[in-house]
Protein backbone atom coordinates (compact mmCIF):
# COMPACT_ATOMS: atom_id res chain seq x y z
CA UNK A 1 0.00 0.00 0.00
CA UNK A 2 3.10 2.55 0.99
CA UNK A 3 4.72 1.34 -2.37
CA UNK A 4 1.48 2.57 -4.36
CA UNK A 5 0.72 5.77 -2.48
CA UNK A 6 4.14 7.00 -2.79
CA UNK A 7 4.92 5.71 -6.02
CA UNK A 8 2.10 4.73 -8.45
CA UNK A 9 -0.39 7.40 -7.35
CA UNK A 10 2.14 10.33 -7.97
CA UNK A 11 3.44 8.67 -11.18
CA UNK A 12 0.40 7.88 -12.48
CA UNK A 13 -1.07 11.24 -11.63
CA UNK A 14 1.90 12.88 -13.61
CA UNK A 15 1.64 10.45 -16.84
CA UNK A 16 -2.37 11.49 -17.17
CA UNK A 17 -1.16 15.46 -16.63
CA UNK A 18 1.56 15.01 -19.51
CA UNK A 19 -0.84 13.41 -22.01
CA UNK A 20 -3.69 15.60 -21.33
CA UNK A 21 -1.48 18.85 -21.68
CA UNK A 22 0.06 17.37 -24.65
CA UNK A 23 -4.09 16.80 -25.93
CA UNK A 24 -4.77 20.26 -24.86
CA UNK A 25 -2.27 22.21 -26.90
CA UNK A 26 -2.18 20.38 -29.79
CA UNK A 27 -4.85 18.04 -31.20
CA UNK A 28 -8.28 19.31 -33.09
CA UNK A 29 -11.35 17.51 -33.65
CA UNK A 30 -13.99 20.15 -34.19
CA UNK A 31 -14.97 23.53 -32.86
CA UNK A 32 -16.81 22.25 -29.84
CA UNK A 33 -14.49 19.67 -28.69
CA UNK A 34 -11.56 22.49 -29.01
CA UNK A 35 -13.59 24.27 -26.72
CA UNK A 36 -13.77 21.72 -24.36
CA UNK A 37 -10.23 21.08 -24.48
CA UNK A 38 -9.21 25.34 -23.93
CA UNK A 39 -11.51 25.30 -20.86
CA UNK A 40 -10.15 22.08 -18.97
CA UNK A 41 -6.42 23.28 -20.54
CA UNK A 42 -7.31 26.80 -18.39
CA UNK A 43 -8.31 24.81 -15.88
CA UNK A 44 -5.25 22.80 -15.75
CA UNK A 45 -3.05 26.27 -16.05
CA UNK A 46 -4.73 27.59 -13.21
CA UNK A 47 -3.63 24.44 -10.87
CA UNK A 48 -0.52 25.19 -11.81
CA UNK A 49 -0.94 28.86 -10.74
CA UNK A 50 -2.44 27.92 -7.05
CA UNK A 51 -0.18 25.21 -6.64
CA UNK A 52 2.92 27.45 -7.07
CA UNK A 53 0.97 29.96 -4.69
CA UNK A 54 0.88 27.84 -2.29
CA UNK A 55 4.57 26.56 -2.91
CA UNK A 56 6.08 29.77 -2.08
CA UNK A 57 4.55 29.26 1.44
CA UNK A 58 5.97 25.91 1.65
CA UNK A 59 9.20 27.08 0.19
CA UNK A 60 9.03 29.58 3.04
CA UNK A 61 8.54 27.36 6.02
CA UNK A 62 11.14 24.70 5.00
CA UNK A 63 13.60 28.15 4.91
CA UNK A 64 12.59 28.24 8.27
CA UNK A 65 13.23 24.77 9.43
CA UNK A 66 16.07 24.72 7.00
CA UNK A 67 17.52 27.43 9.11
CA UNK A 68 16.51 26.52 12.55
CA UNK A 69 18.11 23.09 12.36
CA UNK A 70 21.31 24.68 11.13
CA UNK A 71 21.57 26.74 14.23
CA UNK A 72 20.95 23.73 16.66
CA UNK A 73 23.52 21.81 14.60
CA UNK A 74 26.32 23.78 13.56
CA UNK A 75 26.18 26.14 16.64
CA UNK A 76 27.05 29.88 17.13
CA UNK A 77 29.42 29.95 14.30
CA UNK A 78 26.81 29.64 11.98
CA UNK A 79 24.42 31.52 13.87
CA UNK A 80 24.90 35.12 12.53
CA UNK A 81 23.91 33.89 9.09
CA UNK A 82 21.18 31.75 9.68
CA UNK A 83 19.47 34.49 12.35
CA UNK A 84 19.13 37.32 9.80
CA UNK A 85 17.73 35.03 6.96
CA UNK A 86 15.34 34.02 9.49
CA UNK A 87 14.67 37.50 10.82
CA UNK A 88 13.99 38.59 6.88
CA UNK A 89 12.29 36.09 6.55
CA UNK A 90 9.56 37.08 9.40
CA UNK A 91 10.14 40.73 8.87
CA UNK A 92 8.52 39.99 5.72
CA UNK A 93 5.54 37.87 7.27
CA UNK A 94 4.80 40.78 9.19
CA UNK A 95 4.94 43.13 6.20
CA UNK A 96 2.79 41.19 4.24
CA UNK A 97 0.34 40.83 6.78
CA UNK A 98 0.25 44.25 7.64
CA UNK A 99 -0.32 45.10 3.70
CA UNK A 100 -3.59 42.53 3.62
CA UNK A 101 -4.42 44.53 7.02
CA UNK A 102 -4.06 48.07 5.22
CA UNK A 103 -6.09 46.79 1.89
CA UNK A 104 -9.14 45.63 4.44
CA UNK A 105 -8.83 48.65 6.82
CA UNK A 106 -8.49 51.84 4.14
CA UNK A 107 -9.14 50.74 0.54
CA UNK A 108 -9.07 53.92 -0.60
CA UNK A 109 -5.31 53.94 0.30
CA UNK A 110 -4.69 51.20 -2.23
CA UNK A 111 -2.01 49.72 -0.26
CA UNK A 112 -1.78 45.65 -0.65
CA UNK A 113 0.67 43.30 0.18
CA UNK A 114 2.87 43.73 -2.39
CA UNK A 115 2.68 48.25 -2.15
CA UNK A 116 2.82 48.08 1.25
CA UNK A 117 5.47 51.09 2.08
CA UNK A 118 7.83 49.51 4.63
CA UNK A 119 8.43 46.42 2.18
CA UNK A 120 9.09 48.90 -0.38
CA UNK A 121 11.54 50.60 1.92
CA UNK A 122 13.22 47.59 2.90
CA UNK A 123 13.48 46.78 -0.69
CA UNK A 124 14.37 50.16 -2.37
CA UNK A 125 17.25 50.77 0.44
CA UNK A 126 18.57 47.47 1.12
CA UNK A 127 18.14 45.10 -1.44
CA UNK A 128 17.94 47.04 -4.14
CA UNK A 129 21.66 48.91 -4.10
CA UNK A 130 23.10 45.28 -2.74
CA UNK A 131 21.74 43.86 -5.99
CA UNK A 132 22.87 46.96 -8.51
CA UNK A 133 26.51 46.49 -6.96
CA UNK A 134 26.46 42.88 -7.08
CA UNK A 135 25.64 42.92 -10.79
CA UNK A 136 27.98 46.27 -11.12
CA UNK A 137 30.86 44.22 -9.94
CA UNK A 138 30.64 41.89 -12.88
CA UNK A 139 32.12 44.64 -15.41
CA UNK A 140 35.52 44.70 -13.03
CA UNK A 141 36.01 40.91 -13.61
CA UNK A 142 34.76 40.67 -17.20
CA UNK A 143 37.15 43.55 -18.00
CA UNK A 144 40.08 41.69 -15.81
CA UNK A 145 39.28 38.47 -17.11
CA UNK A 146 39.09 39.75 -21.24
CA UNK A 147 42.42 41.22 -20.76
CA UNK A 148 43.85 38.13 -19.48
CA UNK A 149 41.75 35.86 -22.35
CA UNK A 150 41.70 37.08 -25.29
CA UNK A 151 45.29 36.20 -26.30
CA UNK A 152 45.86 35.42 -30.30
CA UNK A 153 47.39 31.86 -29.42
CA UNK A 154 46.12 30.10 -32.93
CA UNK A 155 44.13 31.34 -35.62
CA UNK A 156 40.46 30.21 -33.93
CA UNK A 157 41.08 32.66 -31.09
CA UNK A 158 41.85 35.44 -33.54
CA UNK A 159 38.55 34.74 -35.14
CA UNK A 160 36.86 34.71 -31.21
CA UNK A 161 38.96 38.33 -31.04
CA UNK A 162 37.97 39.50 -34.46
CA UNK A 163 34.00 38.81 -33.88
CA UNK A 164 34.45 40.04 -29.99
CA UNK A 165 35.99 43.63 -31.66
CA UNK A 166 33.34 44.13 -33.93
CA UNK A 167 30.48 43.84 -31.47
CA UNK A 168 31.80 45.78 -28.71
CA UNK A 169 32.48 48.99 -31.35
CA UNK A 170 29.17 48.05 -32.99
CA UNK A 171 27.52 48.76 -29.26
CA UNK A 172 29.01 51.88 -28.75
CA UNK A 173 28.63 55.23 -30.56
CA UNK A 174 32.68 55.75 -30.64
CA UNK A 175 32.65 52.65 -32.70
CA UNK A 176 30.54 54.80 -35.41
CA UNK A 177 33.12 57.62 -35.35
CA UNK A 178 35.99 55.15 -36.46
CA UNK A 179 34.17 53.18 -38.84
CA UNK A 180 30.16 53.28 -39.66
CA UNK A 181 30.53 49.52 -40.87
CA UNK A 182 30.14 48.48 -37.58
CA UNK A 183 26.96 48.78 -36.55
CA UNK A 184 25.37 46.86 -39.88
CA UNK A 185 28.24 44.22 -38.90
CA UNK A 186 27.39 43.75 -35.50
CA UNK A 187 23.95 42.89 -36.90
CA UNK A 188 24.83 40.66 -39.20
CA UNK A 189 27.02 38.13 -36.83
CA UNK A 190 24.17 38.79 -34.52
CA UNK A 191 21.45 37.57 -37.33
CA UNK A 192 23.56 35.07 -39.23
CA UNK A 193 26.25 33.40 -37.63
CA UNK A 194 24.90 34.34 -34.09
CA UNK A 195 21.29 32.37 -35.31
CA UNK A 196 22.95 29.39 -36.86
CA UNK A 197 24.83 28.91 -33.24
CA UNK A 198 22.04 29.28 -30.94
CA UNK A 199 19.11 27.48 -32.97
CA UNK A 200 20.73 23.97 -32.80
CA UNK A 201 21.06 24.81 -29.00
CA UNK A 202 17.70 25.89 -28.85
CA UNK A 203 16.09 22.89 -31.24
CA UNK A 204 18.60 20.46 -28.54
CA UNK A 205 16.95 21.60 -25.66
CA UNK A 206 13.49 21.14 -27.28
CA UNK A 207 14.28 17.77 -28.02
CA UNK A 208 15.63 16.95 -24.32
CA UNK A 209 12.81 18.27 -22.96
CA UNK A 210 10.25 15.85 -25.23
CA UNK A 211 12.88 12.72 -24.05
CA UNK A 212 12.52 14.00 -20.53
CA UNK A 213 8.91 14.29 -20.94
CA UNK A 214 8.74 10.41 -22.65
CA UNK A 215 10.93 9.91 -19.43
CA UNK A 216 8.30 11.09 -17.23
CA UNK A 217 5.50 9.03 -18.84
CA UNK A 218 7.24 5.48 -19.13
CA UNK A 219 8.13 6.41 -15.18
CA UNK A 220 11.86 6.27 -16.19
CA UNK A 221 12.33 9.24 -14.23
CA UNK A 222 11.83 9.43 -11.08
CA UNK A 223 14.65 11.92 -9.80
CA UNK A 224 11.44 14.39 -8.74
CA UNK A 225 10.02 12.45 -6.47
CA UNK A 226 13.69 12.80 -4.90
CA UNK A 227 15.12 9.03 -5.72
CA UNK A 228 18.02 8.16 -7.71
CA UNK A 229 17.34 5.90 -10.74
CA UNK B 1 67.23 40.30 -21.89
CA UNK B 2 66.69 43.93 -20.78
CA UNK B 3 63.63 44.25 -23.52
CA UNK B 4 62.28 40.47 -22.00
CA UNK B 5 62.20 42.16 -18.25
CA UNK B 6 61.15 45.43 -19.20
CA UNK B 7 57.97 43.89 -21.35
CA UNK B 8 57.68 41.73 -18.04
CA UNK B 9 57.67 44.41 -15.83
CA UNK B 10 54.71 46.38 -18.14
CA UNK B 11 52.70 43.23 -18.29
CA UNK B 12 53.16 43.51 -14.40
CA UNK B 13 51.94 46.85 -14.48
CA UNK B 14 48.85 46.12 -16.30
CA UNK B 15 48.30 43.10 -15.15
CA UNK B 16 47.57 44.63 -12.04
CA UNK B 17 43.83 44.31 -11.32
CA UNK B 18 43.77 47.86 -9.10
CA UNK B 19 45.30 49.94 -12.65
CA UNK B 20 42.22 48.28 -14.32
CA UNK B 21 39.89 48.29 -12.12
CA UNK B 22 40.63 52.08 -10.99
CA UNK B 23 40.67 53.67 -14.65
CA UNK B 24 37.36 51.05 -15.53
CA UNK B 25 35.85 53.43 -13.05
CA UNK B 26 37.20 56.47 -13.72
CA UNK B 27 35.93 55.90 -17.64
CA UNK B 28 32.41 54.90 -16.33
CA UNK B 29 31.99 57.87 -13.70
CA UNK B 30 33.72 60.72 -15.88
CA UNK B 31 31.62 60.79 -19.08
CA UNK B 32 28.04 60.83 -16.81
CA UNK B 33 29.82 63.38 -15.12
CA UNK B 34 31.13 65.35 -18.35
CA UNK B 35 28.91 63.82 -21.43
CA UNK B 36 31.04 63.79 -24.49
CA UNK B 37 27.85 64.13 -26.64
CA UNK B 38 28.90 61.31 -29.46
CA UNK B 39 26.12 61.18 -31.61
CA UNK B 40 24.36 57.69 -32.11
CA UNK B 41 23.68 56.33 -34.99
CA UNK B 42 20.27 54.28 -35.19
CA UNK B 43 20.47 50.73 -36.26
CA UNK B 44 18.28 48.91 -38.72
CA UNK B 45 17.23 46.56 -36.06
CA UNK B 46 15.90 49.92 -33.95
CA UNK B 47 14.32 51.40 -36.98
CA UNK B 48 12.51 48.36 -37.89
CA UNK B 49 10.83 48.21 -34.37
CA UNK B 50 10.11 52.00 -34.88
CA UNK B 51 8.68 51.24 -37.87
CA UNK B 52 6.52 48.23 -36.77
CA UNK B 53 4.56 50.54 -33.97
CA UNK B 54 4.21 53.30 -36.20
CA UNK B 55 2.69 50.90 -39.19
CA UNK B 56 0.50 48.60 -37.44
CA UNK B 57 -0.88 50.17 -34.13
CA UNK B 58 -3.60 52.47 -34.71
CA UNK B 59 -5.05 54.36 -31.96
CA UNK B 60 -6.88 52.58 -29.52
CA UNK B 61 -4.65 49.29 -29.93
CA UNK B 62 -4.31 47.12 -26.81
CA UNK B 63 -0.85 46.10 -25.82
CA UNK B 64 0.70 43.82 -23.33
CA UNK B 65 3.82 44.60 -21.54
CA UNK B 66 5.73 42.15 -19.17
CA UNK B 67 7.97 43.68 -17.00
CA UNK B 68 9.99 40.86 -15.92
CA UNK B 69 13.36 42.26 -14.82
CA UNK B 70 15.24 42.73 -11.29
CA UNK B 71 17.03 46.20 -9.89
CA UNK B 72 20.04 45.24 -11.16
CA UNK B 73 19.14 45.07 -14.91
CA UNK B 74 17.15 48.25 -14.94
CA UNK B 75 20.16 50.73 -15.92
CA UNK B 76 19.73 48.69 -19.50
CA UNK B 77 15.56 47.75 -19.61
CA UNK B 78 14.38 50.51 -17.51
CA UNK B 79 14.90 53.34 -20.33
CA UNK B 80 13.97 50.66 -23.17
CA UNK B 81 10.30 50.44 -21.26
CA UNK B 82 10.03 54.23 -20.55
CA UNK B 83 10.77 54.92 -24.61
CA UNK B 84 8.40 52.03 -25.98
CA UNK B 85 5.93 53.28 -23.20
CA UNK B 86 6.21 56.79 -24.55
CA UNK B 87 6.02 55.66 -28.35
CA UNK B 88 3.00 53.18 -27.66
CA UNK B 89 1.01 55.72 -25.61
CA UNK B 90 2.22 58.44 -28.83
CA UNK B 91 0.12 56.20 -30.95
CA UNK B 92 -2.64 55.85 -28.49
CA UNK B 93 -2.23 52.77 -27.15
CA UNK B 94 -3.91 51.54 -23.83
CA UNK B 95 -1.21 49.13 -21.96
CA UNK B 96 -1.94 46.33 -19.64
CA UNK B 97 1.52 45.93 -17.74
CA UNK B 98 1.84 42.18 -15.80
CA UNK B 99 5.09 40.70 -14.14
CA UNK B 100 5.51 36.56 -13.85
CA UNK B 101 8.60 37.69 -11.52
CA UNK B 102 8.24 39.22 -7.64
CA UNK B 103 10.62 41.82 -8.34
CA UNK B 104 8.83 43.16 -11.46
CA UNK B 105 6.68 45.07 -8.65
CA UNK B 106 9.36 46.81 -7.42
CA UNK B 107 10.43 47.62 -11.20
CA UNK B 108 7.51 48.80 -12.19
CA UNK B 109 7.06 51.30 -9.18
CA UNK B 110 10.68 52.89 -10.01
CA UNK B 111 9.36 52.87 -13.98
CA UNK B 112 6.39 54.63 -12.74
CA UNK B 113 8.01 57.48 -10.74
CA UNK B 114 11.09 57.65 -13.68
CA UNK B 115 8.40 57.72 -16.11
CA UNK B 116 5.67 60.46 -15.04
CA UNK B 117 6.44 62.95 -17.64
CA UNK B 118 4.95 60.00 -20.13
CA UNK B 119 2.45 58.64 -17.81
CA UNK B 120 1.10 62.44 -17.28
CA UNK B 121 -2.27 62.75 -18.63
CA UNK B 122 -3.00 59.14 -18.66
CA UNK B 123 -5.79 57.60 -16.50
CA UNK B 124 -4.98 54.78 -14.73
CA UNK B 125 -7.57 51.87 -15.12
CA UNK B 126 -8.73 53.32 -18.44
CA UNK B 127 -5.47 54.30 -20.20
CA UNK B 128 -3.08 51.90 -18.62
CA UNK B 129 -3.57 48.77 -15.62
CA UNK B 130 -0.59 46.96 -13.84
CA UNK B 131 -1.83 43.47 -12.98
CA UNK B 132 0.81 43.00 -10.29
CA UNK B 133 3.03 39.64 -9.86
CA UNK B 134 1.26 36.09 -11.41
CA UNK B 135 2.83 33.13 -9.73
CA UNK B 136 3.11 30.36 -11.90
CA UNK B 137 5.85 30.70 -15.13
CA UNK B 138 4.55 29.19 -17.91
CA UNK B 139 1.64 27.50 -16.46
CA UNK B 140 0.87 31.22 -15.62
CA UNK B 141 1.69 32.65 -19.38
CA UNK B 142 -0.51 29.98 -20.72
CA UNK B 143 -3.75 30.60 -18.01
CA UNK B 144 -3.08 34.69 -18.49
CA UNK B 145 -3.28 33.97 -22.62
CA UNK B 146 -6.85 31.80 -22.34
CA UNK B 147 -8.24 34.70 -19.84
CA UNK B 148 -6.51 37.02 -17.35
CA UNK B 149 -9.82 37.55 -15.29
CA UNK B 150 -10.16 34.16 -14.99
CA UNK B 151 -6.45 34.13 -13.25
CA UNK B 152 -6.54 36.87 -11.56
CA UNK B 153 -9.49 39.30 -10.09
CA UNK B 154 -7.34 42.29 -8.85
CA UNK B 155 -4.66 44.01 -10.18
CA UNK B 156 -1.64 45.29 -8.29
CA UNK B 157 -2.93 47.66 -6.51
CA UNK B 158 -5.98 45.12 -5.28
CA UNK B 159 -9.06 47.15 -7.51
CA UNK B 160 -11.26 44.65 -9.13
CA UNK B 161 -10.39 43.91 -12.90
CA UNK B 162 -14.35 43.89 -13.90
CA UNK B 163 -14.52 47.81 -12.56
CA UNK B 164 -11.02 48.93 -14.37
CA UNK B 165 -12.58 50.53 -18.52
CA UNK B 166 -9.55 48.80 -20.03
CA UNK B 167 -9.88 45.39 -18.97
CA UNK B 168 -13.27 45.41 -19.73
CA UNK B 169 -12.10 45.28 -23.18
CA UNK B 170 -9.50 43.08 -22.89
CA UNK B 171 -9.30 39.02 -21.88
CA UNK B 172 -7.50 37.00 -23.83
CA UNK B 173 -4.25 37.29 -26.00
CA UNK B 174 -6.16 38.19 -29.15
CA UNK B 175 -7.22 41.27 -27.43
CA UNK B 176 -3.94 42.54 -27.73
CA UNK B 177 -2.42 44.15 -31.03
CA UNK B 178 1.05 43.43 -30.09
CA UNK B 179 3.04 42.20 -26.41
CA UNK B 180 6.06 43.23 -25.18
CA UNK B 181 8.09 41.48 -22.92
CA UNK B 182 10.91 43.60 -21.20
CA UNK B 183 12.92 40.79 -19.32
CA UNK B 184 16.32 40.22 -17.92
CA UNK B 185 15.77 36.71 -18.08
CA UNK B 186 15.93 33.91 -21.10
CA UNK B 187 12.66 31.75 -19.96
CA UNK B 188 10.36 33.88 -19.90
CA UNK B 189 10.51 34.94 -24.04
CA UNK B 190 10.29 31.24 -25.00
CA UNK B 191 7.01 30.97 -22.54
CA UNK B 192 5.41 33.44 -24.32
CA UNK B 193 6.82 32.36 -27.84
CA UNK B 194 5.06 28.68 -26.90
CA UNK B 195 1.89 30.23 -25.20
CA UNK B 196 0.81 33.41 -27.10
CA UNK B 197 2.13 33.50 -29.89
CA UNK B 198 2.65 30.26 -31.63
CA UNK B 199 -1.30 29.12 -30.30
CA UNK B 200 -3.07 32.81 -31.04
CA UNK B 201 -0.74 34.64 -33.02
CA UNK B 202 0.11 37.38 -31.24
CA UNK B 203 3.04 39.74 -32.35
CA UNK B 204 5.40 39.52 -29.65
CA UNK B 205 8.66 42.60 -29.42
CA UNK B 206 11.43 41.56 -27.13
CA UNK B 207 13.45 44.02 -25.33
CA UNK B 208 16.10 42.24 -23.51
CA UNK B 209 19.70 42.54 -22.08
CA UNK B 210 22.95 43.06 -24.54
CA UNK B 211 23.86 39.31 -22.63
CA UNK B 212 20.37 37.74 -23.20
CA UNK B 213 20.22 38.73 -27.11
CA UNK B 214 22.30 35.90 -28.29
CA UNK B 215 20.21 33.08 -27.22
CA UNK B 216 16.85 34.69 -28.10
CA UNK B 217 17.64 35.83 -31.45
CA UNK B 218 16.69 32.43 -33.41
CA UNK B 219 13.16 33.57 -32.56
CA UNK B 220 13.12 36.87 -34.25
CA UNK B 221 14.72 35.43 -37.17
CA UNK B 222 12.63 32.81 -37.31
CA UNK B 223 9.94 35.56 -37.14
CA UNK B 224 8.16 34.66 -33.74
CA UNK B 225 8.91 38.00 -32.57
CA UNK B 226 8.40 40.93 -35.05
CA UNK B 227 11.97 43.16 -33.11
CA UNK B 228 13.92 42.93 -30.33
CA UNK B 229 15.76 45.81 -28.39
CA UNK B 230 18.93 44.74 -27.19
CA UNK B 231 20.11 46.76 -23.98
CA UNK B 232 21.76 50.42 -23.73
CA UNK B 233 22.49 51.07 -27.20
CA UNK B 234 18.40 50.34 -27.99
CA UNK B 235 17.47 52.49 -25.55
CA UNK B 236 19.56 55.08 -26.32
CA UNK B 237 18.81 54.59 -30.76
CA UNK B 238 15.01 54.46 -29.57
CA UNK B 239 14.96 57.60 -26.95
CA UNK B 240 16.40 59.17 -30.06
CA UNK B 241 13.49 58.20 -32.43
CA UNK B 242 10.84 58.93 -29.81
CA UNK B 243 12.25 62.05 -28.71
CA UNK B 244 12.51 61.69 -25.07
CA UNK B 245 15.74 61.77 -24.15
CA UNK B 246 16.79 59.57 -20.95
CA UNK B 247 19.08 57.04 -19.11
CA UNK B 248 19.76 55.15 -22.25
CA UNK B 249 21.16 58.53 -23.90
CA UNK B 250 23.07 59.22 -20.81
CA UNK B 251 25.06 56.48 -20.07
CA UNK B 252 26.00 55.84 -23.53
CA UNK B 253 28.96 57.91 -23.37
CA UNK B 254 29.54 55.86 -20.25
CA UNK B 255 29.52 52.69 -21.91
CA UNK B 256 31.68 53.70 -25.39
CA UNK B 257 34.61 54.77 -23.20
CA UNK B 258 34.42 51.54 -20.49
CA UNK B 259 34.63 49.39 -23.72
CA UNK B 260 37.04 51.32 -25.48
CA UNK B 261 39.19 50.61 -22.13
CA UNK B 262 38.82 47.07 -22.31
CA UNK B 263 39.59 46.60 -25.91
CA UNK B 264 42.91 49.11 -25.07
CA UNK B 265 43.72 46.57 -22.59
CA UNK B 266 42.96 43.08 -24.59
CA UNK B 267 45.51 44.94 -27.43
CA UNK B 268 48.25 45.78 -25.27
CA UNK B 269 47.90 42.47 -23.44
CA UNK B 270 48.49 41.21 -27.62
CA UNK B 271 51.25 43.31 -28.32
CA UNK B 272 53.08 42.50 -25.63
CA UNK B 273 52.64 38.36 -25.42
CA UNK B 274 53.41 38.84 -29.45
CA UNK B 275 56.38 40.57 -28.43
CA UNK B 276 57.52 37.88 -25.73
CA UNK B 277 57.08 35.23 -27.92
CA UNK B 278 58.57 36.92 -31.00
CA UNK B 279 61.84 37.82 -28.48
CA UNK B 280 61.58 34.22 -27.00
CA UNK B 281 61.64 32.39 -30.98
CA UNK B 282 64.10 34.62 -31.44
CA UNK B 283 66.54 33.64 -28.36
CA UNK B 284 66.20 30.13 -28.71
CA UNK B 285 66.68 29.88 -32.37
CA UNK B 286 70.29 31.68 -31.80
Amino acid sequence: MSLVLRKYVPQTIVSIIIVLTVVFYYFYVSKEIAGTFTTADKALSDWVVIIMSFALIVGGIDILRFHLARIRREGMGQAPFSTVTIALLVLMVVFALHGWYLSYADPAAGIAITTQPQFRWLYLNVYAPADAAVYSILVFYIASASYRAFRVRNPMALLLLITALIVVFGNTTIGGLIWPGFLPLRDWIMTVPNTAAFRPITIGAGLGVIILGLRLLTWREISWMGRRE
Amino acid sequence: MSEMSALSSLEKILGSKELLYTLLLLSVILPILHPLGIPVEISRRTIDVYEYIETNLRPGCRVYIEVYYEVAARGELEPNLIALTKHLFDRGCRIVYGSLSAFGVIAFSLFKSMAADVLEGKEYGRDYVYLGYIAGGEAATASLARSIKGTISVDNYGNRLEDLPLMKEVDKATDFDLVVIVSSGTDIFAYYVRQWHTPYGVPLLFACLSVIAPSIEPFVGAKQAVGMLVGQRSAAEYEVLVGRLGLGIASMDAQSTSHMLIVAFIVIGNAIYWRRRISSKRGGSR
